[in-house]
């Protein structure tokens, strides 16, 4: 069962106690109004809806449109509801409201909306003996004013689905993680973000942002709401949608399931016993701040005296180039998905423009003004890297990264892809410093274990004086999963300073990542490690 | 980037070319019987009166449909006329015809043909397909593409595409894929078109063209093989109708409709054999039944890629820059485009100029193509592969079976028809190609039913006489009947106004010599009237006394002997024939006597067959000794 409505242990819970204040961190573009009828319809939990997922309402006179942060569509209604919210209102859903987002999903600190950006209050000062080392820790009167200055970004895409969560307006939320969407706003809100594996979820519904990586994801302030759901009673995980083409069918779900544990049988809290965790050596990156790499080192170490489980060092040598191979694939499906919205059936039609077809350029004149800049940036890149002169050397080049990438994780992982043929691995191309465990290879691993985004979240000023390739950098840490469509989650993971140095404290998340449809066990693990983590923070 | 509608493709299609090709086009004046069926026999018989042609078929023998006929109006006289008529419309095609060639020049050409198939869903919704319904009424969310909507391929749909890559020769690949083309066009709601452009489902085809296909002639010689690069299938676009005052209506019932599209190998060196291949790859389609009902209702569409290089060129295996003409939606179109654009190149070329690689457009009738964007106007469609959309994979099960099942190919019962049954390559085309497949089926019904009347079993090596005569009514004669095919009220499985078995019974009749040929026509004209109620054909012969009763050899004879009276000067040209003096018998001397014993004697109790086996023989036996004994 869920509980709902009681925010719990986090610094949003101080700041956010009003409604006025909420209103500051405008993580919603739309709310539900409160039900009036009574008794009121019962619910179980409370549900806060990314703005690119498409809902109606049978029950309001008014409902809420689904606008994807864009102009084009500020008065888009769908006809339709995706497929996942008509499935959580069947498990006892309330819908709150529709959640702000960069614009159709692009973007990584939720700044890139036609709403405005989504802003989240700086965390109160820490623990008092760890107040003097906090550079900036504002005062908490002063938080609650209308000043910039001190706010941060909430991480985006689904940066106010993630605020929904934190703020306790929503038990659960709903993102989508396309490159890191839903883990990133996780990590610097706080909370919990959990990306399925690919096909797992239906997409019916929800507004293609790059379909071959779009992925319904979950935020929740515990994973256990995200397990209820998934895999709990009617779990999610079981039903397929045949509406949605990349949704596995029932019978596929079924042949996954087969090597798998935790789907049918519940996984009790004895599952990290003897669990093997790869720490990804490419993932100690120049740009990882020191703190999160210490409490990175910290939660490594817990897992290995307190679980008794192992840790080794792994090698995912295609990381480096998967960011770019992301930011290839990406803009260019997204180019494609964007080209309906030309202004004649969605959004105002420039009809000052010169005609268009003088120039040979159709409708140029209302999608530049349709769109917004980071939009209208991923569309031409993805124009180009499709072009026909450019398609080898990007596009297909990108592909082919994306195939090494998931090799890569294949090689790891001690579970196969069921998805593909076993393939065999040669041992020259390994990392000369990952040892051999056997004349086989290197030990293979259940779970990775990294960070989720190298810093902790950064200042909304700072953001917004960044370059969009600085912004691209955050999601250095999401995108390989989401290359191979596998499932990962980022918890909450303390991160304390180190005293005399100028180290922000917070919370920055743990990330694990696991073999595809390695789900169930994913989760459970992610349950007990953050249950631990939240132990070993509060034991300091 | 403008389309034609269906509705005005159907009309080129249709009213164009195919009556045309066939041999209805050299038909006299049409017949039109003013006479209703009741009017008493002696008014309605006029037959020396009434100037009507008959016999226009290609292939009768004279003894074949052995029944009377009329022969008033002089037979030499309807062989010049005939002959005129042919020549008139023969110059004219002529035009094309030696047009086919430029000394010093080679042509080349590739086509690409755009055929919708014949299913009931679209190709990515399971919205229904339909044909001029109610606009707007079939339409799926994926087809005006909601928002968070998606494709669903429709398996259903590879059966009419797999029969037609078959048709066609075509290797069909195990695993294929879909793609997105891009390009911005109110008519496409995705603003891409989903295509195979990387992993079409069928590949390396070809056609075999002979000499009754109508390729060039003289210079492709009897037969000639185009190669068929590939074969994918995609979506259609919506229909846009223009309404006044630039405002134009879009109907999405077409939108998301499942094409293929055929592209050929460069291989195509003549315009006629171009047009010929777009009229066999119709034939085909159709005849596998992959395409919607009625190809000539708008399912085609055509763009030629055209090129020339001197004829010193070939040598070195280079082409000559190409131009693309847009939407040619006739076998007419495409060859007249051809040959237009080929005579620009030339002219631009032998100038001192180049040709550049551009989009040209034609407009019926016109004698110049023009020029629509140049390749800095053109569009990069930015191909790539839909990441919704899985590859499909098509077994060898399924082509198996639809290989099995698809019954004889166009070219294997145009064999049959004419070695068989000894219609004219032309007569058996016509024959498959009129009311869109359904005139072949009509003829087949009235043949089965004919066979029980005259109690045929179904041998092959029997005399297929009678099968000649029912096809040639079943084109010919049918024919005659209405202005526009159409009206005969053709249905796809072959009845129409005259039923089969109405026919069949006049033509046992006809066939047995029971009836003339004059009055198996009127009967004809009756049924098809209606004057006639169904199966009432033998009765109505039997309460007017149409029923032929012949001459005796006797009075043959005595007829013969009453026209040679007085005709020395002609006997005596069968006499030097005779006696070696002249090369060739004098036929036309013959049937002039015949045609005199006609006029003379009852026409309607004779048969010119008889007339003509008897004054031969009396010739033989009695005239021209007696001539050479004087």
């Amino acid at each position: 069962m869920l509980a709902r409505g009681r925010p719990r242990g986090l610094h949003l819970r101080h700041v956010c106690s009003s409604r006025q204040q909420r209103r500051l961190l405008n993580h919603f573009i739309s709310k539900e109004p409160e039900p009036t009828e009574q008794p009121p319809t019962p619910y179980r939990f409370t549900l806060a809806v990314k703005d690119n997922i498409a809902t109606t309402s049978s029950s309001t006179p008014s409902p809420q449109p689904t606008t994807c942060a864009s102009p084009f569509l500020a008065t888009y209604h769908s006809p339709f509801e995706a497929t996942i919210v008509t499935q959580l209102r069947a498990r006892g859903a309330r819908l709150v409201g529709k959640t702000n987002l960069d614009e159709f999903g692009m973007g990584s600190h939720s700044t890139h909306s036609a709403a405005g950006a989504v802003s989240q209050p700086p965390p109160p000062p820490p623990n008092p003996t760890h107040t003097h080392t906090h550079t900036h820790a504002p005062d908490s009167n002063h938080a609650h004013n209308h000043d910039m200055e001190g706010m941060l970004s909430a991480g985006g895409s689904s940066g106010g689905s993630a605020l929904a969560v934190a703020t306790g307006e929503a038990d659960l939320a709903l993102g989508t993680d396309t490159g890191g969407s839903v883990r990133l706003p996780a990590a610097y809100c706080g909370v919990v973000g959990y990306k399925p594996s690919y096909g797992m979820v239906s997409r019916f519904g929800v507004v293609p942002y790059a379909n071959s990586l779009d992925t319904v994801g979950f935020l929740a302030k515990g994973v256990r709401a995200i397990r209820e759901v998934v895999l709990g009673k009617q779990g999610l995980w079981g039903e397929g949608d045949g509406r949605d083409p990349t949704c596995l069918s029932a019978a596929a779900r079924r042949r996954c399931a087969r090597g798998r544990e935790g789907y049918g049988t519940p996984l009790g809290g004895e599952v990290l016993r003897g669990l093997r965790f790869g720490i990804p050596l490419e993932y100690n990156i120049e740009e990882l701040e020191p703190g999160i790499r210490d409490a990175w080192a910290a939660a490594a170490k817990m897992l290995q005296d307190e679980f008794g489980a192992r840790v080794v060092p792994v090698s995912l040598p295609t990381t480096r180039h998967a960011l770019a191979a992301y930011y290839v694939i990406a803009p260019a499906e997204a180019s494609s998905n964007l080209a309906k919205y030309d202004g004649i059936r969605y959004g105002a039609r420039d009809t000052e423009a010169a005609s268009d077809a003088a120039g040979g350029v159709l409708y140029a004149a209302s999608r530049g003004k349709g769109f917004g800049d980071e939009v209208k940036r991923r569309i031409l890149l993805g124009s180009y890297t499709l072009s026909s002169e450019a398609m080898d050397n990007y596009f297909i080049k990108a592909q082919r990264v994306r195939r090494l990438v998931r090799k890569d994780f294949n090689r790891v992982f001690a579970l196969d892809n069921p998805l593909h043929e076993r393939e065999t691995f040669d041992l020259t191309d390994l990392d000369e410093s990952i040892a051999m465990e056997d004349k086989w290879g290197p030990e293979e691993v259940d779970f990775l274990l990294c960070p989720t985004a190298p810093t902790l979240a950064p200042k909304l000023a700072d953001v917004m004086k960044q370059t969009s390739v600085d912004a691209y950098m955050n999601d250095v840490f999401t995108v390989p999963a989401s290359l191979a469509g596998l499932p990962a989650i980022s918890i909450p993971m303390p991160v304390a300073s180190t005293a005399g140095d100028v180290v922000r404290s917070g919370t920055a998340g743990l990330q694990l990542i696991g073999q595809y449809w390695d789900d169930a066990r994913l989760l459970a693990v992610a349950d007990a490690v953050s249950t631990a983590l939240k132990g070993a923070s509060t034991a300091k | 980037m403008s389309r034609i509608s269906t509705a005005e493709l159907g009309r080129y299609l249709l009213t164009g070319h195919l009556s045309r090709r066939g041999c209805l086009h050299a038909r006299l004046p049409r017949i039109s019987p003013s006479a209703p069926f009741h009017r008493p026999t002696s008014q309605r018989r006029p037959f020396g009166s009434d100037a009507e042609s008959l016999e226009t078929s290609t292939a009768v023998p004279r003894n074949a449909a052995a029944a009377p006929v009329a022969p008033v109006t002089p037979l030499r006289k309807q062989l010049k006329d005939q002959a005129k008529a042919l020549k008139a419309s023969g110059r004219k095609k002529k035009k094309n015809a030696d047009n086919q060639t430029v000394p010093g020049w080679e042509l080349t050409v590739g086509i690409e043909i755009h055929a919708q198939l014949n299913t009931a869903r679209k190709l990515f919704s399971p919205a229904a397909a339909s044909f001029n319904d109610k606009p707007n009424a079939h339409v799926a969310l994926f087809d005006v593409a909601m928002p968070g909507s998606q494709p669903l391929f429709q398996p259903e749909t590879l059966i009419p595409a797999v029969r037609a890559a078959l048709a066609l020769n075509c290797a069909v690949q195990p695993v294929s894929r879909f793609d997105r083309k891009h390009y911005f066009h109110w008519d496409q709601p995705a603003g891409y078109q989903i295509t195979q452009y990387y992993h079409p489902f069928a590949r390396d085809g070809r056609i075999v063209l002979h000499a009754r296909d109508g390729i060039a002639p003289e210079e492709d010689g009897g037969r000639v093989e185009i190669g068929i690069k590939q074969v994918q299938m995609e979506q259609d676009t919506a229909k846009t109708t223009a309404q006044p005052g630039d405002v134009h209506w879009l109907d999405f019932n077409r939108v998301g409709l499942p094409l293929i599209e055929i592209i050929t190998l460069p291989q195509i060196r003549h315009p006629a054999t171009a047009a010929a291949f777009v009229r066999k790859v119709q034939m085909l389609l159709s005849a596998v039944d992959a395409c919607v009902s009625g190809m000539e209702a708008g399912g085609l569409r055509a763009d030629v890629n055209v090129s020339v290089r001197r004829s010193e060129d070939v040598a070195t295996g280079r082409l000559g820059t190409r131009t693309e003409i847009k939407n040619l939606s006739s076998f007419k179109a495409v060859e007249d485009a051809i040959i237009a654009e080929r005579d620009r190149q030339i002219a631009v070329l032998e100038a001192g100029g180049v040709v550049e690689g551009e989009t040209r457009g034609w407009s019926l009738g016109s004698t110049e193509t023009r020029r629509l964007r140049g390749k800095e106007g053109e569009v990069d469609y930015r191909y790539m592969p839909d990441p919704d959309l899985g590859p499909v994979v098509i077994g060898e099960d399924l082509v198996g079976h639809l290989a099995a099942s698809m019954g004889v190919l166009p070219d294997a019962e145009i064999d049959e028809l004419v070695g068989r049954y000894g219609l004219s390559a032309k007569d058996a085309l016509s024959l498959m190609m009129l009311d869109d497949g359904a005139r072949i089926q009509y003829f087949y019904n009235v043949l089965d039913a004919l066979e029980e009347r005259l109690g045929l079993g179904n041998d092959a090596a029997s005399d297929q006489r009678h099968a000649l005569l029912a096809a040639n009514w079943c084109l010919h004669e049918l024919g005659k009947l209405t202005e526009l095919a159409s009206d005969l009220g053709m249905t796809p499985n072959g009845e129409c106004h005259v039923p089969s078995a109405d026919l069949a019974a006049v033509l046992s009749h006809l066939h047995r010599r029971e009836i003339t040929a004059k009055v198996a026509k009127d009967l004809l004209w009756g049924v098809f009237r209606g004057d006639i109620t169904a199966g009432g054909v033998t009765q109505t012969i039997d309460a007017a006394s149409l029923w032929f009763h012949e001459l005796s050899e006797r009075e043959y004879a005595e007829l013969a002997d009453q026209v040679v009276e007085g005709e020395d000067k002609v006997l005596g040209e069968f006499l030097r024939f005779k006696q070696g003096n002249a090369k060739a018998y004098p036929q036309g001397k013959l049937m002039f006597l015949v045609g005199k014993m006609m006029r003379v004697g009852t026409e309607q109790r004779m048969d010119p067959a008889s007339a003509e086996r008897v004054l031969r023989a009396r010739l033989e036996r009695v005239y021209l000794p007696a001539l050479e004994a004087r």
